[in-house]
């Protein structure tokens, strides 16, 4: 049973698909691991990870667009999550990422954004895209910067505080 | 189910249609004020809009959830009634808001009565319950209308609340508590209805 209406995107070796229902549990693990979750954010307790679970569905309905899981195309298992990212207050449409745990590593949340990318400036028709990032997320900051994106400001996000704002190459730019 | 599978119902007076984007203002209206205080409020614009989508959400992943309140004739909205379950909540809820200035006119009541209805006689619910912050005055009157009753042996969210838990079906039923819910909100829908006659005992 579909949750969203999102499409089914792939690349070399990574499926991006709509959310479901067995994406909570390792969604809710992600967000528990304080020490990975930080720099994304949005939840602090299991029942903060359910209603974040639920607003990315909802925002897929409001917006046509949200966070896609991502799938191994070996093995099927979610391995984090990509997309779009717009609810009120934020600056602009985030290109966003995270890898859960034993996906690190291994250069899935740039190929999934690189999906992702190209998705929205050729199926949605964004002209820009930018990423938010803690100041601190060293290790965002060294992938957006792979993605071509480059700082542009620092600015006061509406729940996460002082917060960076790296600018993706348009879609004429790649 | 797609979002737009959510059932519609209608009442008297109303339509309870599933939350669409352009009924979020007025949600966001209701939950910057202090109406939304018994409801984690006021929020900022980002909090309330990431609840806006988990209501959405919600009728995805459980498969019922809060509508909208709309007027039939009208189409004005007048707050959500329905059925809540986020992770953390003990039991199913039957829950309710209604916007700041539309208050006292009956919608809760006939709103929340239906959703009841349809979660007991279409979706097979065997009871329900309601978690309310015990200074909600207006929210307990409410829950006891619809003949709800305070269980203090019932677990609550985080201890903040208190929990009336409803009539089970078979005991609404036909009973002296649906006729009552059915007089009072006759006499909302009809400000001109008068029973015939008084009882004499």
């Amino acid at each position: 049973m579909p949750l969203t209406n999102a499409p089914t995107l792939q690349s070399d070796r990574l499926i991006l698909r709509g959310p479901e229902l067995r994406d909570f549990e390792p969604l809710a693990a992600f967000f528990a691991d304080e020490e990975r979750a930080w720099g994304f954010g949005g939840a602090e307790t299991r029942a903060d990870a359910w209603r974040w679970f639920a607003s990315n569905i909802g925002h897929w309905h409001i917006h046509g667009y949200g966070y896609f899981t991502i799938e191994m195309r070996a093995g099927g298992q979610p391995a984090g999550l990509s997309g779009i990212w717009n609810p009120e207050g934020w600056p602009e449409p985030e290109l966003g990422w995270l890898v859960f745990a034993e996906w690190e590593g291994r250069g899935v949340a740039h190929e999934a954004a690189m999906r992702a990318r190209a998705w929205a400036y050729e199926e949605l028709g964004f002209k820009t895209l930018t990423s938010n990032i803690l100041p601190g997320n060293t290790r965002s900051v060294a992938l957006a910067e792979r993605l071509g994106a480059r700082y542009e400001r620092t600015y006061e996000n509406v729940t996460m505080g002082r917060d960076m704002l790296y600018r993706h190459p348009g879609p004429e730019d790649l | 189910m797609p979002h737009t599978d959510i059932p519609v119902l209608q009442t008297r007076r109303l339509v309870l249609r599933g939350p669409e984007p352009e009924d979020y203002p007025d949600f966001r209206a209701t939950f910057a004020s202090y109406r939304s205080r018994f409801m984690g409020g006021p929020l900022n614009k980002y909090e309330t809009w990431i609840l806006y989508a988990a209501e959405i959400g919600h009728w995805l992943i459980r498969g019922f959830g809060m509508w909208v309140i709309r007027d039939k004739a009208t189409d004005e909205t007048y707050g959500m009634a329905g059925g809540w379950q986020p992770a953390g909540w003990p039991e199913r809820e039957i829950a309710w808001i209604i916007w700041p200035d539309k208050a006292g006119r009956g919608f809760a009541l006939e709103a929340t009565n239906e959703a009841r209805r349809y979660f007991y006689e279409e979706q097979g619910w065997d009871g329900a319950v309601s978690y309310i912050d015990p200074k909600n005055l207006d929210s307990i009157r409410l829950a006891e209308r619809l003949g709800a009753v305070r269980d203090p042996d019932a677990a609550t969210i985080d201890g903040s609340d208190v929990v009336y838990r409803h009539p089970a079906p078979g005991r609404l039923r036909n009973s002296q508590i649906s006729d009552g819910i059915a007089l009072e909100i006759s006499h909302y829908s009809d400000p001109l209805f008068k029973p015939k006659g008084f009882p004499l005992d």
